[in-house]
């Protein structure tokens, strides 16, 4: 039997890409520069689009196949590329300035991860020795930690654009999830999915482009005229 | 006609507009596109009401009593929409308002009118799609359409104070429907054993609750939480509603009163179909006790913000949160009356709300500001229309009998009390008092004074005469309901009711 066909292979295989985008995770909890953590985001998606890829040819998914095209195209070239020009044309300070410093950041992201750990274990079906399911236990662990530390970041940081990353990880880790819990949505609707998250990231890009131009600043918390 | 009609029209509009792009066309159209969609809700109502459902292509897009009665008010708010928009925007270029603050594509007051008169059919086209989505992930899909098609609408004066709301509204709305995601995928994944497959109808509705109770309770329970933080995140409820007020204020008013009936329904309904799926696989306590809580929570948390408002917008903001509560803890009561209540209240309030957005944008497009402090009184005598149906509308948000809102919130205090809960029914009653005090003393003590020295004068034909129709409605409903609404009212909180 080949190795490309063991399918315990492929699943130490897809259990080493989740850890490898849980570390990419932290890394940008703990990164200051604003490009990097756009690149970071990058790399995060492209092994996503890997993951979906080796799903698709170890449980015979065809349809995974277009998922983790999409993936690759959207989240791993395309959004990076415009946020990259976005930092580039609004001529935006690099450093991002978080609330909270970066070594208890990345204390928090801990703790998160091993709450994500918690939540995972009590979903996790071990009579499920085949399926999707039994994929589930460590990666579905990685996609919670993902959603968890991104919200973490989109709370601990003020500029606008790295809000709008911390919720495309978030959206990252919910992806994660869905592909490893279930081999994925159906077509359609992964379809819908991805058209939603360009069409919000293009969206919110504008709107960071125009708040920029109209208060001279991206910091959110200047955004605070309405109240009560 | 298919169901799909009712999608098709909006995106023509659209479409349409674009390509006309001059003022009087782009407002015929608008309003013709409102009442096409009107129609169409009406024809997929009388199918579900003759045949129990109606589905379009292998159960894709499908309306059961439920959707067809959640379509047919937001068509209705639409339609109302339509020429009060016309008129307001009319009377908003006549004052220049439009100009002002450059819009990002070319200044000036046509291109503001261009995007509005273009987005607004795609913001009515996902409202209309949440409804006859079967598919719980499409339905998704639809509701972040939503929020997705009036971000620029929000922003559409271009004030700094627009684009803060905007920027608030497409974050948090952003985070709370990937919540409701997760809860999407969660859903699918308790179902997947007993469903199977990768097949499309795998996230069917009408698949699903038929077996939800054989899904993974454990997977499940987390789902509903998911699902009830982000769509109740789009609802408005405790304490994820905090765009709400923002937004609401900043958007022109038609856009407002859209969001209060139109999207606040379509996450309801959003919420109440996990709520069934939920109580069919855990049993009615668990999913009914959150929303119990979080119902109160966000009546409650209305009250003090209503107490001491000083915008008028913003009022009707929190009493808009105020009734998205009602409905919740309604449907948290549970048993037989309290999803009736639900979606009787909802019926009432989609025809009641657009009636006070309307008077509200009158006058604040007359006093040129809505603070409730600037305008010492005396409106009554500036626009004798706009400012008398105010009254009359706070009266009826605030349940007064013989207003037809009393009748819901009445039901809903008997469904709180059969469901044991007598506790949270008498918080309840005692928060509602407390919110009709409130909204009465404002909108009174704005109305009601000696005449000011300001000029005098309503809005056109165009922003009165459904101000006008709404009243009349509003009225007539206190005392009548049409047939077929009592029937499809019935029938669809026979969706909702679970035994236990």
């Amino acid at each position: 039997m080949f190795l490309w066909q063991d399918p315990q292979f492929g699943n130490k295989l897809i259990t080493l890409m989740a850890a490898a985008v849980l570390v990419i995770q932290i890394m940008m909890v703990a990164q200051r520069w604003l490009v990097t953590n756009i690149r970071a985001f990058a790399v995060q998606s492209f092994l996503l689009a890997l993951i979906a890829f080796t799903i698709a040819g170890f449980n015979h998914a065809p349809h995974m196949y277009f998922v983790a095209g999409l993936t690759l195209v959207l989240k791993g070239i395309l959004l990076p590329l415009m946020l990259e020009k976005l930092v580039a044309k609004i001529g935006i300070a690099q450093e991002i300035e978080p609330h909270w410093n970066v070594p208890v950041s990345v204390l928090i992201a801990g703790v998160l991860t091993l709450f994500a750990y918690v939540i995972a274990e009590s979903l996790h079906r071990p009579d499920e020795a085949i399926g999707p399911a039994s994929l589930g236990h460590n990666t579905l662990a990685v996609a919670i930690a993902v959603f968890l530390t991104g919200f973490y970041m989109m709370v601990n940081r003020r500029k606008a654009l790295t809000q709008v990353l911390g919720l495309l990880c978030l959206e990252n880790g919910i992806f994660l999830a869905a592909i490893s819990l279930t081999y994925g949505m159906p077509l359609v609707v992964e379809g819908g999915v991805f058209f939603d998250v360009l069409v919000a990231a293009l969206l919110l890009a504008i709107l960071i482009y125009r708040i920029r131009e109209t208060f001279d600043s991206m910091d959110v918390s200047r955004l605070s005229r309405l109240r009560g | 006609m298919p169901i799909v009609t009712i999608l098709l029209i909006p995106l023509l509009a659209s479409a349409a507009t674009l390509a006309v792009r001059r003022q009087r066309p782009m407002e015929y159209l608008h309003v013709a596109a409102a009442a096409a969609m009107f129609l169409a809700a009406l024809d997929v109502g009388a199918g579900v009401l003759r045949d129990g459902s109606v589905s379009w292509a292998d159960g894709f897009l499908y309306a059961d009593p439920l959707s067809a009665l959640v379509l047919a008010l937001t068509a209705f708010a639409y339609l109302m929409c339509a020429p009060y928009a016309v008129g307001y925007l009319r009377r908003d270029a006549s004052d220049g308002v439009l100009s002002e603050n450059g819009s990002e594509n070319g200044n000036g007051a046509e291109a503001r009118l261009r995007t509005y008169y273009t987005l607004t059919p795609l913001f009515g086209f996902a409202m209309m799609l949440v409804p006859v989505s079967n598919n719980l992930g499409v339905m998704w899909v639809a509701v972040e359409g939503t929020a997705l098609a009036s971000i620029f609408l929000v922003t559409f004066y271009g004030r700094r104070t627009s684009l803060e709301a905007a920027w608030k509204y497409a974050i948090l709305g952003g985070v709370g429907l990937s919540m409701a995601l997760f809860g999407t995928v969660l859903a699918y994944y308790s179902a997947h054993r007993v469903t199977g497959g990768d097949s499309l109808a795998a996230l069917n509705w009408s698949v699903l609750v038929t077996r939800a109770s054989q899904f993974d309770p454990t997977v499940m329970r987390m789902a509903f939480i998911f699902a009830l933080l982000g769509y109740g995140t789009k609802a408005g409820i405790a304490p994820m509603h905090t765009w709400k007020p923002d937004a609401y204020s900043e958007a022109p008013a038609p856009i407002a009163a859209l969001m209060a009936t139109g999207v606040l329904n379509c996450a309801l309904y959003a919420l109440a179909r996990f709520y069934v799926l939920a109580a069919r696989c855990l049993g009615p306590g668990f999913a009914s006790h959150l929303l119990i809580l979080f119902g109160l929570l966000t009546v409650g948390i209305a009250v003090p913000f209503i107490l001491v408002q000083r915008s008028y917008r913003r009022l009707l903001a929190y009493s808009t949160i105020d009734n998205g509560g009602i409905m919740v803890l309604s449907l948290g009561f549970g048993g037989a009356l309290g999803p009736l209540a639900m979606l009787l209240h909802m019926t009432f309030h989609s025809v009641t709300k657009p009636l006070l957005f309307f008077c509200a944008g009158n006058a604040q497009q007359h006093t040129g500001g809505d603070a409730l402090r600037k305008n010492s009184g005396g409106l009554m005598h500036a626009l004798p229309i706009s400012a008398p149906m105010l009254v009359l509308g706070t009266l009826a948000i605030t349940g007064t009998p013989p207003f037809s809102l009393f009748q819901s919130e009445f039901l809903v205090l008997r469904a709180g009390f059969a469901a044991g809960q007598s506790g949270a029914a008498a918080l309840f009653v005692a928060f509602l008092v407390a919110i009709f005090c409130g909204l009465f003393l404002h909108i009174a003590g704005m109305v009601f004074g000696p005449r000011g020295n300001g000029s005098r004068g309503d809005g056109n034909r165009w922003s009165t005469y459904p101000v006008i129709g709404l009243a009349v409605i509003v009225v007539l409903m206190g005392f009548w309901l049409p047939a077929p609404v009592t029937a499809l009212v019935n029938r669809a909180a026979g969706i909702l009711a679970v035994q236990p």
